[in-house]
């Protein structure tokens, strides 16, 4: 998994929160390619424990939903491939316990 | 509540087009998109952030790319993007449309209320269920192509594509150019058939070249690279690779069976209207053919059967961007005459050469959909494959449904099975499924799909939070 280089002038890096581990990303990329980045196919388990990856990329099948942190310490759940990334964002791809 | 003369559904070719004329009549209006910059799909645009002085080269954007440019730049296009559609009601005032807004990244920007709306809302790729679909790193192909088109990604260094649709070849040479590495790209049906479909629509096709000509320099492209391209090749099944790492993806075919180790399996077997707006709001809609879905009815204007809602583009029935291009011209010009702007003989004149355009189009159209058929040529689920992927139903619990429907008696459609076993109960409220289970509950009926009732599309056709719900009523 790797973002392309040849051809591409990104902006400076920014940090984001994803699991409770800082990585970095991109402004303007999507949470889903911050997840990715990571050398991550899992966006969730299933019912049955199953892992799951991303699947349309367009917002449309919804298999890339995480909790994403909102104001005032609450969780949103939100389709990953549609959110860019913003400084310090925090991502769950599991149901977080607590509020922020 | 802001008001506009018109609202368009839809960034994308059809939407840019229709925008287009609608500003140049002087009516105000606004887009809505729930991406963030307008291009739709096919123009899917890096970040504004980015700098990707190369990005989607080729004749075949030429044309879209202009209209990007010249539209995007109109100041007077109010834009909303990151903003999804959750409903389109009537005014509560009886002149127009409400349109419930919510924001796909935080908080939404509100509803808007049009005299007139034209949904624009594209296509996405037809989800197929097949033994170990659910595996991480099996994805939709325009997935895959969007990931590298606009957020200059590749998920993983070695692809699969497998499928009935020969966007696969132009997906593998923008792989390619990305740096990746494709280990095959799998046609499910044979070349002979292929080849003996298409001769016979290439004389038609002809009257608008550009498509054959970019079809025959990809395939050769991918011969220069190495790529291995299999036809006759269905998939069978697909597992996780060593260590929850990567695909493995196997095949049936035609000189014994296939199989490849991938970081990413993409699968394309054709799009699917997307038209659970309209569908939600009441307009008319018939089974797409051939691959399936609901496309929306118009009256060969544009106007759909409900006054004051127009449709255009792959909404209305896939036929790719130069066609939903021409279309959103004429959608957008009928518009403009119904609002006043245009008496009927201007109107006529002005359609006329985006009507020719799209005629012209007509041969190359069906062609693709011959070729790219998938009926027949669809991956056969297991009993515990997962048709509904939201809800974890696997066709089984389906099946089951259908035989208990079935022994009662009466005709019955997908909302019968859906309450019977939760299929099309989740996020994605059926887009992924739906398909899928009307063409089992056909085939058990012994009926066409065409006539097997749909889901019944409800508020909100977008998964949102409550408490945007909230903030939303409290506007």
């Amino acid at each position: 998994m790797s973002r392309i280089e040849r051809g591409v002038t990104r902006p400076e890096p920014i940090t984001i929160v994803i699991d409770g581990e800082t990585v970095p990303a991109f402004s303007g990329e999507t949470v889903a390619v911050a997840i990715l980045a990571r050398d991550q196919l899992r966006f969730r388990d299933d019912r049955s424990g199953r892992a799951r990856g991303m699947f349309c990329n367009m917002g449309t099948c919804g298999e890339c939903t995480v909790w994403v942190g909102a104001e005032q310490g609450a969780w949103e759940r939100l389709r990953a491939c549609l959110v860019p990334v913003r400084p310090g964002l925090e991502v769950c791809r599991c149901p977080p316990e607590d509020e922020r | 509540m802001r008001t506009y003369d018109v609202a368009i559904v839809g960034g994308g070719p059809a939407g840019l087009a229709a925008a287009g004329q609608v500003l140049e009549a002087g009516l105000s209006l606004c887009v809505i998109d729930e991406q963030q910059r307008p291009g739709g799909q096919i123009l899917r645009q890096p970040p504004e952030t980015f700098a990707v002085p190369g990005w989607l080269p080729g004749a075949s954007y030429r044309n879209a790319r202009a209209l990007l440019d010249r539209v995007a730049a109109d100041e007077r296009m109010v834009w909303f993007g990151g903003q999804s559609v959750l409903a389109i009601q009537p005014a509560a005032d009886n002149d127009g449309w409400d349109l419930v807004l919510a924001g796909t990244a935080g908080p939404g920007s509100g509803p808007v209320k049009a005299r007139r709306v034209l949904v624009a809302g594209g296509c996405y790729d037809m989800p197929v269920a097949f033994a170990g679909w659910t595996t991480p790193g099996v994805m939709s192909a325009g997935g895959l192509q969007t990931l590298v088109k606009a957020q200059q990604f590749l998920p993983g260094e070695r692809v699969v594509l497998f499928g009935t649709h020969p966007l696969m070849i132009v997906l593998a040479q923008q792989v390619i150019a990305a740096g990746g590495d494709l280990a095959a790209v799998c046609f499910a049906q044979p070349f002979s058939r292929m080849a003996q479909l298409a001769l016979g629509k290439i004389p038609a096709a002809l009257a608008s070249p550009g498509p054959l000509v970019a079809a025959a320099q990809g395939m050769a492209a991918l011969r220069k690279a190495g790529v291995a391209v299999h036809f006759g090749a269905s998939v069978e099944r697909c597992d996780a690779g060593p260590e929850g790492r990567g695909v493995q993806v196997h095949f049936a075919g035609k000189a014994g069976p296939l199989h490849f180790s991938a970081d990413v399996a993409a699968m394309c077997y054709g799009f699917l209207p997307q038209s659970d707006l309209l569908r939600q709001c009441g307009a008319e809609v018939r089974w797409s053919m051939p691959a399936g879905g609901w496309e929306a009815v118009h009256n060969g204007l544009y106007r759909s059967s409900l006054a004051g809602l127009y449709v255009a583009g792959e909404t209305t029935g896939v036929t790719g961007s130069d066609a939903a291009m021409s279309e959103g011209a004429m959608a957008g010009l009928a518009i403009t005459a119904d609002a006043g702007k245009l008496d009927q003989r201007t109107l006529d004149a002005r359609i006329a050469p985006y009507r020719r355009r799209r005629q012209r189009l007509e041969g190359f159209i069906d062609l693709l959909r011959t070729v790219a058929d998938p009926r027949g040529r669809l991956p056969e689920a297991s009993g515990d494959t997962l048709l509904c992927r939201c809800e974890d139903i696997p066709a089984q619990a389906v099946d089951e449904a259908i035989i208990e429907a079935t022994a009662m008696g009466r005709a019955f459609g997908a909302s019968e099975i859906k309450l019977r076993c939760r299929a099309g109960m989740g996020l994605c409220q059926g887009r992924s499924c739906e398909h899928a289970l009307i063409r089992r509950i056909a085939a058990s009926r012994k009926v066409s799909e065409a006539s097997v009732a749909g889901f019944k599309a409800r508020f909100p056709v977008r998964p949102v939070t409550i408490s945007q719900l909230i903030d939303n009523g409290e506007q």
